[in-house]
């Protein structure tokens, strides 16, 4: 697993009243051609007209990203290409395309941006805010009602950068309202900095999902456009480890403890003689947490240095089912199966370790179905990790 | 009463025993006698190895759910046998 994570979130809150949104924000990660695009694009109006002009340039500018084809000739192709507006007898949309591709290794990561008409992306180094130094390209394409100005950069992403793209509902909240010329790039630039000199670790989603709650908020929680920020933000993976079964052999309980020792990063430990194995490894008492559970799983346990101890099958298999559902943390009851699912949330790479005994408690005919082979459930587990919540993850069997 | 005089039973939250009515039994402030509460103390814990001893305990008591009060295991618990359990206790 690599040593550098890339990620990248964002946050929208469509205009008052409307049920869909003008504003695009469009992600693909190419692993296979260690690339990642994400295009951020405001139609004109709002509602279902913005909806598809947006719709329109997101999608054209992504494929043609993936296309050998040099950016500037494809913004003007999108261009030519967009409906024309009944009313405004003009088409219009704008667009910021980040273009990110990286070696194998992710050592190296290089963005290709290119920007038109949205309000400037803001770059940022730890808690410090870059100036762009790029150069602006004039389209000049004939039939243009306006001059067309490209701005385009291309620079180097190290641990700890931030390139962050909005759309004019952020820089223009409060317009009139609670500021005179809206909250501008100047107040949200002074707005992360802040944020970020608090929290210099803060996740891409939590910290967009602050800055839209803030600019809805200057709107007097009635936003007045399609309010959307979005963060690419390249920083060391969060780790979790998940130990689940006894090892298939009594001698490879200490194999399992100083896998345990070793890993950093959050540490669950799911089923019950798992747990007093470990226990015992470490000389640290286990307690059952009664105050934690539902009538769909037994209770979660305490020990020190552990996250997290769940009992075995049926809380993986709920966590898995939950998981697949996409189901939000906050319609879960207060139970460990919330608990795992947060933690799971939290991290970028997930690891199991499987253990491979045979619980011989299970082999009860008079046991629900739900207890399946545990292998079937980490399967599970991981491919709805993977696809529905884009981790990495991976296994080992002891 | 202090704490360290009063009885302690534990409950099995091991898989087997809470999918076997275990569940039941963890609501015990709902179906116990109010003047029980104050005698005894609970706690869950994990797997007693009731569930594996083939052949040890025999019979109706042989089965899941167990509960283990003053020391002493009890199998195919719910809420009425508990009751009736602790009441005897006291």
């Amino acid at each position: 697993m690599n040593d550098i994570f890339i990620d990248v979130d964002y946050s929208q809150v469509y205009k008052h009243g409307q049920k869909i949104g003008g504003d695009v924000f469009l992600l693909s990660r190419n692993p296979e051609r260690n690339q990642i695009v994400a295009i951020l694009s405001d139609g004109l109006g709002s509602g279902v007209k913005a909806n598809v002009l947006a719709s329109l340039t997101a999608h054209m500018a992504h494929n043609l990203s993936f296309s050998p084809m040099d950016l500037t000739h494809s913004a003007k192709i999108i261009m030519d290409t967009l409906p024309v507006c009944k009313e405004r007898k003009i088409s219009y949309s704008t667009f910021s395309i980040a273009d990110i591709r990286y070696d194998n290794s992710v050592e190296k990561i290089v963005v290709n941006f290119l920007e038109y008409d949205n309000p400037s992306a803001l770059f940022f180094k730890g808690v410090k805010n870059i100036p762009w130094t790029g150069d602006t390209i004039d389209l000049q394409r004939e039939g243009a009602f306006k001059k067309e100005l490209l701005h385009r950069q291309t620079f180097n992403l190290e641990v700890g950068d931030r390139l962050l793209m909005f759309s004019d509902g952020v820089t223009q909240s409060g317009l009139g309202l609670t500021m005179p010329l809206g909250w501008r790039i100047s107040g949200v630039n002074k707005f992360i900095e802040r944020i970020l000199e608090n929290n210099s670790e803060i996740s891409s989603k939590e910290l967009t999902k602050a800055i839209v709650n803030k600019a809805l908020s200057l709107d007097g929680l009635a936003s007045r456009d399609d309010i959307t920020c979005s963060c690419i933000y390249v920083r060391r993976p969060r780790r979790t480890l998940i130990v689940t079964g006894p090892p298939f052999s009594k001698e490879s309980d200490c194999i399992l403890g100083e896998k345990i020792k070793k890993f950093s990063g959050k540490k669950i430990v799911s089923g019950g003689t798992t747990a007093l194995i470990v226990s015992r490894l470490f000389d640290k008492k286990l307690k059952v947490d009664l105050s934690c559970w539902s009538s769909d799983v037994p209770p979660a346990s305490k020990m020190e240095g552990i996250d997290l101890v769940t009992e075995g099958m049926l809380t993986l298999s709920k966590v898995a089912t939950h998981l697949e559902a996409k189901t939000p943390v906050y319609e879960l009851p207060n139970d460990p199966v919330k608990k795992f699912i947060e933690i799971l949330e939290d991290s970028d790479q997930v690891h199991f370790i499987v253990g491979t005994k045979i619980n011989e408690a299970h082999q009860d005919p008079n046991i629900p179905v739900e207890i399946g082979i545990r292998r079937t459930i980490i399967g599970r587990l991981r491919k709805a990790l993977e696809d529905n919540y884009l981790k990495e993850t991976s296994q080992e069997y002891l | 009463m202090k704490k360290k005089d009063k009885i302690l039973v534990k409950i099995c939250v091991g898989t087997s025993c809470f999918v076997q009515g275990g569940a039941d039994l963890l609501l015990y402030n709902d179906f116990l006698n109010p003047e029980l509460l104050s005698k005894f103390e609970f706690e869950g814990c994990s797997c007693l190895g009731a569930c594996k001893k083939v052949g040890g305990a025999t019979g109706e008591e042989a089965s899941a759910p167990f509960v283990m009060v003053n020391g002493k295991l009890h199998g195919n618990m719910n809420p009425e046998k508990l009751n009736k359990l602790l009441m005897e206790e006291v």
